[in-house]
């Protein structure tokens, strides 16, 4: 307590000595010096705000583990699979220009894609760039996605709620992977059930204790059953094959929010 | 047979196979090593089995590669390892991050399995004649690979000896003459070290020979250096089984002669290295393998240095070494972390863990882990061992700390709901943990949710537990099943979910008579209530207070859960609630052991004594304070 009182004294002799310096100043140098502060502090302002929006290339892959993210992060890029995959460990990432974009002439901005690891234990790292994220495409099986529908609803919706998604309106693409196959069920049918699972999470998550998990924000229109176009940002549905190299979808979305 | 072999990234792009092997295999062991194995903070182990299969695996953590061989579990295979870690190191030489089709390498893979095998092979015929015979084998081939192996790798050598080993620095000025032989040898012998490593190595041997490995870590190398100069002279291009052979007598008497020095010095080398994790896996033997050749060739090349007088001044020397060289390596950041690096950091952060809680167990784990994670990655610009390691290990704690699965009990409880069934809850753990308490506040949660709870008193075997939970009910205003004393759990649990199903209960609480995890009878009659009434989550109450106690609780009652089930899949432990959370400061690790030990999240954290006082477990802030 002492020690604050003789702190306030200090910085009250040392304000006076500031004045006094200051009225010893010539008003003209002095408005001359406060004029090139606030210059530079505007650019300073402006820099920054014009390398956050040249840095906001990033396009995070998310979704559940063996939905066939890093599958498309190949496809994207080299326009091939190689000889496979197994479960990531660590996020792939990348700028490029499509693989499709090679042939096309001039300048294209690339693009910086990043795969993020699927299994629940890696959940946290997509947090870490969920802040950079121009975009978010989120994988989801459609051959195997009744079993996974549920999952893959509360990662989605985990996504949604994020303060960084919602404040910064990240559009989401919705993209239902493996339509190769002729099981695997339609983008409609998808999002039909995905609405239906959060809207089930949207009563579970409300929170009114402690003991609740917490999501940064909650989503949809109260007393209305849930749809992707009450979201703050713009939820879109695309289909997509991997393994035969259909992306045609997911770049075009990229596209729209990375002009070439 | 060895069934396949797999060369991928962390990122989880397949680089090669083996398409000679080609066998499709079945299931997939590879997503399951790396789900319940890799992930789960385990890599640290020897291996990994999965069905049928057995796979061992090595990283190569500078370039981001895994490198996993799959076999079949009868055939006791001896030369995987050995294949694996030359795999990796003639693969590491042609990787480029650029490249993706390794169809070159086809060749050198067919290669280096003859060789493996052959060496198994004759590992196998030599066993009986004893060991110095075998070890000169293995020198032979290291030797060999050494030569082979090219100059490129010589700085990279000379840096590593940098890493605050003074006496490693010493034996190269002594040699200047061949320093490359020298080098490369330390080099590879230093490989195959990572790989003994992870072996349990064979009983056989005999004990001076597991002391002596020890001592390789010391990394004074004498003999190997002379080793390096007989053979270095004759030809760079000598073939395997020539120099072993010549080497043979030579090494007979260095064998003889190396134990009994080694021993005098053993116990300061353990510890200046803190090299004692090491040791101990070492120490526990599982049979005859592979690995005891390597272990002598790194014995009588190695260990002889100790002949040097004066080995009184080395530690000192070392340290200075290391402050300066490390001070070097926060600048460029480029030396390769070697486990003698690791050691003293992991070692303090292992005490770290210890004095927050951690059962010793799983933070020896969590270190070995991350030591197979940082082993042999360059240290960035700037940055300290220390500093990385905390940072690996930070990393470690959020992935376990977060849950495999949904905690969403609200969610499940809907679901339950919508099949007009009551969802069902098991509390279990041992005695006055606080269960009946914690009991009551997940039920006063549930109905802050609109959630309409029943209680079941199922502790039919402590005098005064159902009036215990009665007192609860009745100030929670909630119904409560109970049959008094004499009655058999597992039936009043049977009775009370149909009550529950009939008048439309959405959840069901049991109560059940807290028990230790060794009481066989017990252990059995709730196994039966559990297999007999098929809860929806069977939740383990354990005190945060609890120390080194934890796995043993835990891991002994999934055993006998698992064990005593008369099912044919049966039920095991699917969360736990922490209780007396308010009481234990910063001592927050048996949070930490529990979801290791048992694989399942924390859904509830108890802190106080209110029915208020019931959180989720914010796992941002337990790994803050473990890591403090
Ligand atoms: N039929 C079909 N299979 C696909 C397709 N895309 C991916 N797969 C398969 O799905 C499996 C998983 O693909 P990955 O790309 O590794 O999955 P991931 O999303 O990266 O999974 P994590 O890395 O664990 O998050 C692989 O076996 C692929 O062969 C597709 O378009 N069609
Ligand atoms: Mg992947």
């Amino acid at each position: 307590m002492e020690n604050l009182e003789d702190l306030k004294i200090l910085a009250e002799q040392w304000s006076h000595q500031g004045i006094e310096y200051l009225q010893k100043i010539p008003p003209s140098q002095l408005y001359a010096a406060i004029g090139v502060l606030l210059f530079t502090t505007i650019l300073l302002f402006l820099s920054i705000r014009l390398v956050r929006r040249t840095k906001s290339n990033t396009v995070l892959l998310s979704g559940l583990s063996g939905s066939g993210k890093t599958v498309l992060f190949y496809q994207l890029r080299d326009g091939s699979s190689h000889q496979g995959t197994v479960t990531s460990m660590e996020p792939n990432e990348g700028t490029f220009v499509f693989h499709t974009e090679n042939t096309k002439k001039g300048k294209i901005k690339p693009v910086h894609l990043v795969d993020v690891p699927g299994h629940s234990r890696l959940r946290p790292k997509l947090e870490e760039f969920l802040p950079q994220a121009a975009a978010i495409v989120f994988v989801v099986d459609a051959l195997e996605f009744l079993p996974n529908c549920r999952a893959a609803s509360e990662y989605l919706y985990d996504i949604l709620t994020n303060a960084n998604v919602v404040k910064n309106k990240i559009p989401v693409l919705l993209c239902c992977n493996k339509t190769d196959k002729l099981t695997a069920h339609t983008k409609e049918f998808i999002r039909k059930q995905m609405e239906k699972e959060i809207e089930k999470l949207r009563a579970s998550r409300s929170t009114v204790s402690t003991a609740d998990i917490a999501n940064d924000f909650t989503i949809g229109i109260e007393g209305q059953v849930f749809s992707f176009s009450h979201c703050y940002n713009k939820v879109t549905v695309a289909e997509a094959s991997g393994l035969t190299g259909e992306t045609a979808q997911i770049q075009d979305f990229i596209r729209e929010y990375i002009k070439p | 047979m060895l069934e396949q072999l797999l060369i991928f990234t962390r990122g989880g792009l397949i680089l090669w196979t083996c398409k000679e092997l080609g066998n499709a295999l079945k299931g997939s062991p590879i997503d399951t090593l790396i789900r319940s194995c890799l992930l789960e903070e385990r890599s640290g182990d020897v291996s990994f089995n999965h069905e049928a299969y057995t796979l061992k695996w090595t990283f190569h953590n500078d370039l981001g590669l895994v490198f996993v061989a799959v076999y079949q579990r009868i055939l006791h295979l001896l030369y995987v390892d050995d294949l694996l870690s030359m795999v990796k190191q003639s693969f590491s030489e042609i990787y480029d991050p650029k490249r993706m089709a390794y169809d070159d390498f086809d060749e050198t893979f067919r290669q280096l399995r003859k060789e493996a095998e052959a060496r198994a092979e004759e590992l196998r015929k030599t066993k009986q004649v004893g060991k110095p015979v075998t070890s000169v084998k293995k020198q032979g081939q290291v030797l060999k690979a050494g030569l082979e192996g090219g100059n490129k790798r010589i700085g990279e050598a000379a840096s590593k000896k940098d890493d605050g080993d003074g006496n490693k620095a010493k034996v190269s000025n002594l040699t200047n003459g061949h320093s490359k032989e020298n080098q490369q040898l330390e080099n590879d012998s230093q490989e195959t070290d990572l790989a003994n490593g992870k072996e349990n190595t064979s009983s056989n041997v005999a004990v001076d020979l597991s002391k002596l490995q020890k001592l390789r870590s010391k990394g004074v190398r004498g003999r190997g250096v002379r080793k390096a100069d007989s053979i270095g002279n004759k030809s760079s291009k000598l073939a395997a089984a020539e120099p072993a052979k010549k080497a043979t007598k030579k090494n007979r008497v260095w064998d003889d002669a190396a134990p009994k020095q080694s021993r005098l010095d053993f116990t300061d080398s353990v510890d200046e290295n803190g090299n004692n994790d090491h040791v101990d896996v070492v120490a526990a033997d599982q049979g005859e393998s592979m690995m005891d050749k390597e272990e002598v060739f790194s014995s009588d090349s190695e260990s002889d240095d100790d002949e040097e007088p004066g080995s009184d001044e080395k530690p000192a020397e070392a340290k200075k070494k290391g402050w300066f060289s490390s001070v070097f390596q926060s600048i460029t950041g480029k030396a390769n972390l070697e486990k003698t690096d690791l050691g003293p950091a992991l070692k303090a952060l292992k005490e770290r863990l210890m004095t927050k809680n951690v059962a010793e167990e799983i933070a020896e784990k969590l270190c070995e882990s991350v030591e197979a994670s940082l082993e042999g990655k360059k240290l960035s610009s700037f940055t300290r061992i220390s500093s990385t390691v905390q940072a690996a290990m930070e990393d470690a704690l959020v992935r376990i700390l977060t849950p495999r699965r949904s905690i969403d009990i609200l969610r499940d409880v809907n679901a339950a709901k919508e099949q007009r069934r009551p969802y069902v809850v098991v509390f279990v753990g041992v005695n006055g943990v606080g269960k009946s308490t914690n009991l009551a506040k997940v039920a006063y949660w549930l109905q802050q949710h609109k959630v309409s709870v029943m209680m079941a008193a199922c502790d039919t075997f402590r005098a005064g537990a159902v009036e215990q939970l009665r007192t609860h009910a009745r100030r929670l205003q909630i119904p409560i099943y109970e049959k008094g004393y004499a009655k058999d759990p597992a039936a009043v649990a049977k009775e009370a979910i149909k009550v529950a199903t009939d008048n439309g209960s959405d959840v069901v609480l049991v109560d059940t008579a807290g028990r230790m995890q060794d009481n066989e009878p017990l252990m059995r009659a709730l196994s039966n209530l559990i297999n007999g009434n098929q809860p929806d989550l069977v939740l383990f109450v354990g005190e945060a207070l609890v120390g080194n106690d934890a796995v043993d609780q835990l891991s002994k009652f999934n055993q006998k859960l698992s064990d005593l089930s008369t099912s044919g899949n049966p039920r095991l432990i699917d969360g736990i609630l922490l209780t007396k959370f308010d009481t234990i400061d910063d001592k927050v690790g048996a949070a930490l052991s529990m979801v290791y030990i048992s694989g399942s999240p924390v859904m509830f954290v108890g802190c106080g004594q209110s029915y208020t006082d019931l959180k989720k477990l914010n796992v941002k802030a337990i790994v803050k304070t473990l890591l403090k």
